[in-house]
């Protein structure tokens, strides 16, 4: 396995367990943070203390990039601890590239914002999300981390095509692309990361792969996770996907100054649970539970 | 207020619902101004997936962090207390470690909670492992260190406790309960789990060097001498307050405290001794 990505908000904590392991992986792999909880379109101001508490972490890691999400996660002091969907408008524009800028410009390494798989859209959106992502990150100057998945669920969610989206981002600033099964409840695809990435998200990857060059791969699989060998057979095939799209798209101009410290290779998250749809997954490094036993004095 | 931070407001608001949205005609129509929805989905069901979801995410984290709650409680009460704990609170945190924070004050006061002194004992508890999994990491008790030491700097000084120790006194043997409870959810055909009687404890809960977490009842002497340490107490003051705390067991605390101090270091929860440096 060539990088790992963690979530961020399960290591910005004081110590036990999850800094513990953190440090086991960081001496032998690469790591990525992914992040779930910083809410760049919230109505309130971004919170000091979590980023001051995730430069803690980034200064630990040293990772090549960091992401978050294109959403919200909460309003009027309240937290809900998911990735909720923004209108897609030119005042949500405007706002979110001024602080995706200021982010970035704080925590002093390469910050890229990932779609969400959403099941709900707003009427005030006036553009297509493809736009606004495009928009946000010229803007902002920042990359994008792009989760193919997420867009094939939020195609079937909102009856857009999935290649028209791939199409029309910026593809030089894509950093990471995730990979990740999903579930078809027939009404609505949720983004569960539970089981193998569908055949059509495959195509869709091929597609991406073609327009972006030899971007770095993480596959998301964080419930009921399977066998560490059927997790790193899935690594596998997007790493033999992406270098047969490579090789044959002879002529793809090199990769964005962006992507240059990246580590070119497909992985496995280290997040172990999920929270439903995709939601934030916070809590993947603790074990509460592991009680010992103690003699009475 | 911003037409977005209107919206947002809007949608927070109804996504804690307790009860299915498209029941509710007024949001429905509210949802039909603001929301798309699709040929499949109206735009009050679209809402309704992030409702449930928040319910199921939130309930999910409270399972994780109070399976002692749950199992003393069973699943309707449990998802009752839940339910009224999520409604009367709003997670105000980034992070889900922090869902629990106010569980057992809320047990306090919630309406109709069976065995309600044993449920927020076994609250307190469970919400202790959680801040000692990740409390901070110090290193244990520097003995060379200790021995340049001034030799009045055991009994004056400031002699710290581990930061991953919590001191908890209890009225029900609820560690045990815990145990009992979690190794029941693990064999399914074996008999309930009884409700334990009334038993006052003192325990310390701590986070060893391998970060594993254990249990360890003490006499309330010992408990009350590592609560004055705990407040920052030099030596001689702490046994004062244990002294004061637990007057019938003076004889057995100053013949023990040398031990306990041996015992404490040599587990990890004694980590430091710093002289007193104020002038006399």
């Amino acid at each position: 396995m060539d990088f790992f990505e963690i979530i961020s908000e399960n290591f910005m904590v004081e110590g036990g367990k999850p800094l513990f392991h953190l440090e086991q992986v960081l001496g032998s792999y690469p790591l990525v943070q992914h992040g779930v909880s910083l809410g760049i379109g919230g109505p309130e101001p971004l919170d000091r203390d979590y980023l001051a508490r995730l430069k803690q972490l980034v200064r630990k890691v040293s990772p090549p990039w960091l992401s978050d999400h294109f959403c919200w996660c909460g309003a009027g002091g309240a937290h809900l601890h998911d990735l909720l969907p923004l209108p897609y408008t030119w005042e949500v524009v405007e706002l979110v590239a001024e602080r995706a800028r200021a982010v970035q410009d704080y925590l002093e390494v390469p910050f890229a914002l990932e779609n969400t798989s959403s099941y709900m859209a707003f009427t005030a959106s006036e553009m297509t999300e493809w736009q606004f992502i495009s928009e946000v990150a010229e803007r902002a100057d920042i990359g994008l981390l792009l989760d193919v998945n997420n867009v094939y669920v939020s195609a079937y969610n909102h009856g857009f095509h999935a290649d028209t989206f791939i199409a029309n981002v910026p593809h030089d600033r894509v950093l990471q692309i995730h990979l990740a099964g999903h579930t078809n409840l027939g009404k609505v695809i949720i983004d569960t990361h539970r089981g193998h990435v569908i055949d059509e998200v495959w195509d869709l990857y091929r597609a991406t792969i073609a327009r972006t060059g030899p971007v770095s791969t993480l596959i998301e699989w964080d419930d009921e996770i399977p066998d560490w060998s059927v997790l790193v057979a899935e690594a596998e095939k997007a790493r033999a996907v992406r270098d047969r799209v490579v090789q044959a798209t002879p002529g793809r101009a090199p990769r964005a100054s962006l992507a240059q410290a990246a580590v070119s290779a497909s992985g496995a998250s280290s997040d172990a649970r999920s929270a439903g749809h995709g939601g934030p997954r916070e809590l993947a490094a603790r074990e509460p539970s592991a009680l010992g036993e103690a003699v009475a004095e | 207020m911003s037409q977005l931070a209107e919206l947002q407001r809007w949608v927070v608001q109804h996504l804690q619902s307790r009860r299915a949205l498209p029941q509710n005609e007024a949001v429905s129509a509210e949802a039909r101004l603001l929301l798309t929805g699709n040929d499949r989905l109206s735009p009050v069901e679209q809402l309704e997936i992030y409702r449930e979801q928040f319910w199921l995410r939130h309930t999910a984290s409270l399972v994780e962090d109070f399976p002692g709650v749950g199992g003393i409680l069973g699943q309707s009460e449990w998802e009752g207390l839940v339910e009224s704990y999520l409604a009367a609170t709003s997670p105000q945190s980034w992070t889900l470690r922090e869902l629990g924070r106010g569980f057992a004050a809320h047990v306090e006061r919630a309406a109709d909670v069976p065995h309600r002194a044993l449920v927020r004992d076994m609250a307190r508890l469970e919400w202790c492992f959680i801040e000692l999994f990740d409390a901070p990491e110090r290193p244990p008790l520097d003995l060379r260190k200790l021995a340049s030491l001034p030799p009045d700097t055991l009994e004056t000084g400031q002699i710290q406790l581990n930061p991953a120790l919590a001191l908890l006194e209890v009225g029900y043997p609820v560690a045990d309960l815990r145990r009992a409870l979690l190794e029941a959810r693990l064999a399914p055909d074996a008999p309930p789990v009884a409700i334990p009687d009334p038993e006052e404890q003192w325990l310390v809960l701590y986070r060893d060097a391998d970060r594993r977490l254990y249990h360890r009842p003490v006499g309330p002497e010992a408990y009350a001498l590592l609560e004055g340490l705990a407040r920052g107490l030099p030596l001689v003051d702490a046994c004062q307050h244990a002294l004061d705390r637990a007057p019938a067991h003076a004889e057995r605390l100053q013949s023990h405290v040398g031990t306990w101090f041996q015992q404490w270091a040599k587990r990890g929860w004694i980590v430091d001794v710093v002289p007193n440096l104020t002038p006399s």
